[in-house]
């Protein structure tokens, strides 16, 4: 694929502006997915507005109740208002995600760029230990992490990021590597360019576009994993609104018939989750339909 | 024809007696549990379920009827005590063998007392602490020579640390966790079962020993079954796997499960507790005034209607229900859930709405069960909805809880308690003697309190013991070291054609009796 | 031919080693920087300090993180994983008892996400445009959003106790016992070999619900892949002509351009056999299997350092053995690829 920079943003400029008449099914889908996303970045931004109780009231109605008027999703045996509940826990994963996917793909961007730049013994051994960790299930190791940092809200995002700098490395070390070879980046190089300026002007803004997709999809896994760890009992206090840990609580009630604990905390999970990777996936067909072999 | 007759007779006869002398067939009990067994060692384990097996598998020189407190004779047919209280003199039954052909003499009894002290394991502190030595007086007679003369020494010698285990087949220096490393790989010993297969986490086979010297098993086999969680549990329960199931279901399922028509639910009070403990020489803890604010404003009742969704009961003193001496110290000198006294008592100290006693309350989230996360939060509410409160519940694993406990970290922090022995002073001596004070992190201490302590182990007439504990009782609830809120109970679901569960406050349980009928 | 597919096998092989290495260094690490001590867990509330430091030195716990470090390391090199520092056990004894189970999980999980995937992928690609491409397209990315465990809930719930046609949780039911037929962990062979078959049946029937919802979950991606492999293959020259032929048009799709687009789905899964394992580990935890993604749990909890690199260690094998067979069962076939 040959790109040049300017002509690279541009081209995404005017996808955008292509609309649905041109791409069909990819774009409602990432329609729908943004939608997704801003209806519950809404919910975390406005909690207090929209939710009718406050998470920590133990008092808001009867026990263990199924939905009704009063209680949208019923309540938990603490007397708890599951809607409440959900409303508020959407800030908890979608700070955690969020910041996850950011930190991991700044560090990820950074290191795959000195290493492909850089090459040599650096890039050999950078690009092991990442295969290695890439190679390695994810959620193991997140596990293993969160763990050790124990619980809190930095120590999962933490744990969360760790696992996701491999992909970004390595895609940016791929891009980087090709680029490097581009005509116009030994144009650069030859009217004197330094190899900073090399990095930020030429190679940087090309990686982006590839980025921006692999970052949604990101966010999506990011979301799933600080389910999973939440609901494993790990990294996140009592003390704080999540949907992973209202799931394992709600759990043991399941014989009894009180299916609404775990029924809407496993639905806000799906529904947000699939929201980033609506937008992730439509991005990458509007993109370019090649551009993801996964 | 006579010749013919008789031939048949005699065989006839002679197939009679052939006939398998039981009077029912085979029956096999399959037990639910979700606990786990840890060693399969009297020296090292250290839980209520591995010391469950021991009670079917092993015996003690004394033991507990199925369902009863008091103490009857075991493998010793009686006992004497030397004037001074130190010297216990056991008289041993004669002609026993472990099912391999060793003889069970007082030297297998001294062996294994020897190697529990030399092996450490976690419950050997209850033979050291008391035991100086044990003597061999004659070949059926075996002298333990306490340290100092303790009451309850009687009720430690029931406990499975004490049991006598097969000098040939236990190796003497190492820690026995699965019966392959045994020699021979079985467990055998004195008692009514033997363990013929294991396999860890999953299920236990125990057959009934022939060679057992008491009342036969009216089962012939029974097999636990290990569950990875209660909800499992319930169901196969529910849909007849299970002949019955013990420790430790959900709340909801306990109650859905108590109104289930084809199953029977045994109930009794367990002589488990929960409670909070201070870490009373450190700020702010170290001021007992708060202490007592704290235990104030616990709110029991409604605290086990939304946690254990009604079920146990709220404890009022360390010591538990059921015990002689236990008193409701704390519901007489404070209520339950007594917020005005609370709100007093910080008053006295300069808390109030605009300047909030700020806390850190901690738990742990697994060893207990998942229902400490939410004890922790109602105990929040609880203690912020004074108005003049404001709590950070923290958590810890149990590695790192008990950690911070011994490094002075978590200032008030939830607690459970087995019993070791059946007596006050384990529920008491425990917490506030100066010496187990250090080891629980809580750093109380009394010189009257030790004293007290001490005159409650050496005096031995019920009475003036009993008085010493109801003085200890009413003492804790000025002094609050530790802070009480619940008794456990036990429940057991059983299929409605088991007979013979009884369940004891000594958490000793039977599985002798246990038969199904049709 | 042979000689460079072994020396191919070879290489894959010893790259191997630097992977684990790695992987092992980085926990090794994590877990003595971790608070929590695991000697005071093991020695219960009541030892004094002076049995915790002869505990602690007898574990070789009180040595410095890097001499601690090379003695791990030597001891790997003779295949000994030690002994757990909780329990008196074998760490390798621990993982044999438990790795079966999560083998059998994950490979009966992977056969259904294959079968699903593929040919839902195939179909799709058949009849593209058509809303059913874009129902199996929208199923292939909402069915990868649905955490694992939640759905495992949701099919306890309706397949165990509403409908209650099937067991939720354990390799067997309470009346079935291991020790009548148990030989290799692989119950769905033990079964076979000891000619139980209503033990068989009674395994089989534990293993739909977890192995399904394991399955499912994964078969999004190889709904996508297959299409988008399909898709190509089928605009491809010789499917023409095999049209021109008159060859019936099921047979084209489903047997001559699947098996052409199955090459690149194998080198997939590969990769899909790590997210197989971490999905594996809260597949367990939902239905109580007894394999090493509890055994993990559990002793993460308990701060038992030789079990928890014993089972990373493993699981790092696993994955790297199952993602070198798939390579080298595709360098048999494309001898390109080969070094």
């Amino acid at each position: 694929m040959k790109y040049s920079p300017a002509a690279g943003t541009a081209r995404l400029i005017s996808r955008f502006t292509g609309l649905g008449k041109k791409y069909g099914l990819e774009w409602w889908i990432l329609v729908v997915g943004a939608l997704i996303i801003l209806a519950i970045v809404f919910m975390a931004l406005f909690s207090g507005t929209i939710a009718p109780f406050s998470p920590y009231d133990q008092n808001t109605g009867p026990q263990l109740i199924g939905p009704n008027a009063v209680h949208l999703m019923g309540t938990d045996n603490l007397q708890r208002d599951v809607w409440s509940r959900i409303v508020w826990g959407s800030q908890t994963i979608l700070r955690v995600a969020v910041l996850a996917a950011v930190v991991s793909s700044v560090v990820g961007i950074c290191l795959g760029l000195l290493s492909g730049f850089s090459g040599g013994w650096f890039d050999r051994v950078g690009s092991l230990v990442m295969d290695s960790v890439y190679s390695f299930p994810g959620l193991i190791l997140a596990i293993a992490f969160a763990a050790m940092l124990g619980p809190g809200v930095i120590n999962i995002m933490l744990a969360v990021a760790v696992i996701y700098i491999p992909t970004y490395f390595r895609l940016v070390r791929g891009q980087t590597l090709s680029i490097k070879e581009e005509l116009y980046v030994e144009a650069a190089k030859a009217i004197g360019a330094s190899r900073l300026t090399t990095l930020w002007k030429y190679i940087f803004p090309n990686v982006i576009a590839t980025t921006a997709v692999v970052f949604t999809l990101n966010v999506a896994d990011a979301i799933m994993t600080e389910a999973a760890l939440t609901y494993l009992g790990l990294g996140l206090p009592p003390s704080i609104v999540d949907w992973g840990m209202d799931l394992a609580m709600g759990k043991k009630f399941l014989p009894s018939g009180h299916w609404w604990l775990i029924t809407f905390p496993g639905v806000m999970i799906s529904v947000l989750a699939l929201g980033f990777t609506m937008v992730g996936e439509g991005l990458a067909e509007i993109l370019n339909p090649r551009l993801l072999e996964r | 024809m006579k010749s013919k007759n008789i031939f048949l007779c005699v065989v006839f006869t002679f197939f009679l007696a052939c006939l398998p002398a039981q009077g029912f067939a085979k029956q096999t009990l399959v037990y639910g549990t979700t606990e786990k067994i840890t060693d399969m060692d009297p020296a090292s384990a250290y839980d209520f379920h591995t010391w469950e097996i021991f009670y079917n598998i092993y015996q003690g020189l004394l033991k507990y009827p199925p369902g009863k407190t008091n103490l009857i004779p075991g493998l010793a047919e009686s006992y004497t005590i030397s004037k001074d209280g130190k010297d216990y003199t056991f008289q041993l039954r004669k002609g026993l063998k472990f099912t391999d052909g060793t003889p069970f003499d007082a030297n297998a009894v001294k062996w294994s007392i020897d190697r529990v002290m030399a092996l450490k394991g976690d419950p050997s502190w209850l033979v050291t602490d008391f035991v100086d030595h044990v003597e061999v007086v004659s070949k059926y007679a075996v002298k333990f020579v306490l340290k100092n003369a303790v009451a309850y020494f009687p009720s430690l010698v029931a406990s499975p640390p004490y049991y006598p285990v097969n000098p040939n087949v236990y190796p003497k220096d190492k820690i026995i966790r699965d019966p392959s490393e045994l020699k021979g790989g079985k467990l055998v010993g004195l008692g009514p079962y033997k363990a013929v297969s294991f396999k860890r986490d999953q299920e236990i086979v125990l057959e009934t020993n022939p060679a057992f010297y008491g009342d036969k098993p009216k089962n012939d086999r029974v097999v636990i079954r290990y569950f990875a969680d209660a909800t499992t549990m319930r169901l196969a329960l529910t849909k007849g796997e299970l002949d019955f199931a013990f420790k430790t279901l959900n709340p909801s399922d306990i109650n859905d499960l108590q109104k289930s028509k084809t199953l029977e639910t045994i109930k009794a009070q367990g002589p488990y507790i929960r409670y909070l403990c201070f870490l009373t020489d450190t700020p702010p803890f170290n001021d007992r005034v708060l202490r007592q604010a704290l235990a104030s404003a616990i709110n029991r009742k409604a605290l086990l209607k939304k946690v254990f969704l009604g079920q146990n009961s709220p404890l009022y003193s360390m010591v538990p229900m059921g015990m002689w001496s236990h008193t409701d110290a704390f519901k007489v000198a404070m209520g339950d859930g007594n917020v005005a006294l609370a709100k007093k008592l910080l008053a006295s100290r300069g808390y109030n709405e605009n300047h909030k006693f700020t806390f850190d309350l901690w738990y742990t989230p697994t060893h207990y069960g998942d229902t400490e996360v939410d004890m922790a939060a109602v105990l929040k509410a609880q203690f912020e909805g004074t108005g003049v409160m404001k709590v950070n519940v923290k958590s810890a694993e149990w590695a790192a809880y008990k950690d911070n406990w011994k490094n002075k970290v978590m200032p008030v922090w939830l607690l459970g308690w087995y019993p070791d022995y059946i007596d006050p002073d384990d529920y008491t001596n425990a917490f506030a003697g100066t010496a187990g004070s250090i080891g629980m992190g809580i750093h109380f201490s009394s010189p009257l309190w030790d004293k007290l302590f001490v005159d409650g182990q050496i005096i031995t007439e019920p009475r003036k013991r009993s008085a010493v504990y109801r003085q200890i009782q009413s003492m804790w609830v000025d002094d609050v070291p530790t802070a009480p809120i619940l008794q456990g109970t036990l429940y057991l679901f059983a299929q409605k054609n088991i007979r013979g569960i009884m369940l004891s406050p000594t958490l000793q349980f039977n599985y002798g009796p246990i038969h199904r009928v049709k | 031919m042979k000689k460079s597919l072994a020396r191919y096998v070879i290489i894959r092989l010893l790259l191997t080693i630097p992977m684990v290495f790695i992987l092992l260094t980085i926990v090794f690490v994590i877990l003595r920087v971790m608070p929590g001590d695991p000697v005071s867990s093991m020695l219960g509330g009541h030892a004094p300090e002076k049995v915790i430091e002869q505990k602690r030195k007898e574990l070789g716990l009180d040595r410095s993180l890097p001499v601690q470090y090379v003695q791990y390391l030597w001891q790997i090199c003779h295949l000994d994983l030690g002994e757990s520092m909780i329990f008196k056990e074998r760490v390798t004894k621990a993982i044999a008892d438990k790795l079966p189970a999560t083998v059998e999980l994950t490979f009966f999980a992977m056969i259904i996400t294959l079968f699903m995937g593929v040919f839902l992928g195939a179909y799709a690609a058949d009849k593209r445009r058509s809303s059913r491409d874009y129902g199996i397209r929208l199923y292939g990315i909402v069915v990868y959003c649905i955490p694992v465990y939640w759905m495992g809930l949701m099919l306890q719930l309706i397949f165990g106790i509403w409908l209650n046609i099937l067991p939720i949780a354990g390799r067997l039911g309470a009346r079935t016992f291991a020790s009548d037929f148990e030989r290799t962990g692989f119950y769905v062979l033990d079964t076979i070999m000891a000619r139980d078959f209503t033990a068989l049946g009674d395994v089989l029937i534990h293993l739909v619900l977890p192995a399904f919802t394991l399955g499912i979950v994964l078969s999004g991606i190889f709904v996508r892949l297959t299409r988008a492999n399909m898709l190509d293959v089928l605009k491809s020259d010789y499917i023409l002509a095999a049209e021109a032929r008159g060859i019936p048009h099921r047979k084209i799709v489903y047997k001559h351009a699947l098996k052409n687009a199955f090459i690149p789905i194998l080198t997939m899964m590969g990769l899909q056999f790590a997210l197989l394992m971490a999905g594996a580990v809260l597949t367990e935890t939902t239905f109580s299997w007894p394999g090493m993604g509890r055994l993990l749990l559990e002793r993460i909890y308990l701060r038992d350092y030789p079990t928890i690199q014993g089972v990373i260690i493993v699981v790092a094998l696993v994955v790297a053995m199952a993602s070198l067979l798939v390579d080298v069962v595709y360098a048999m076939v494309d001898p390109r690829v080969r070094y």
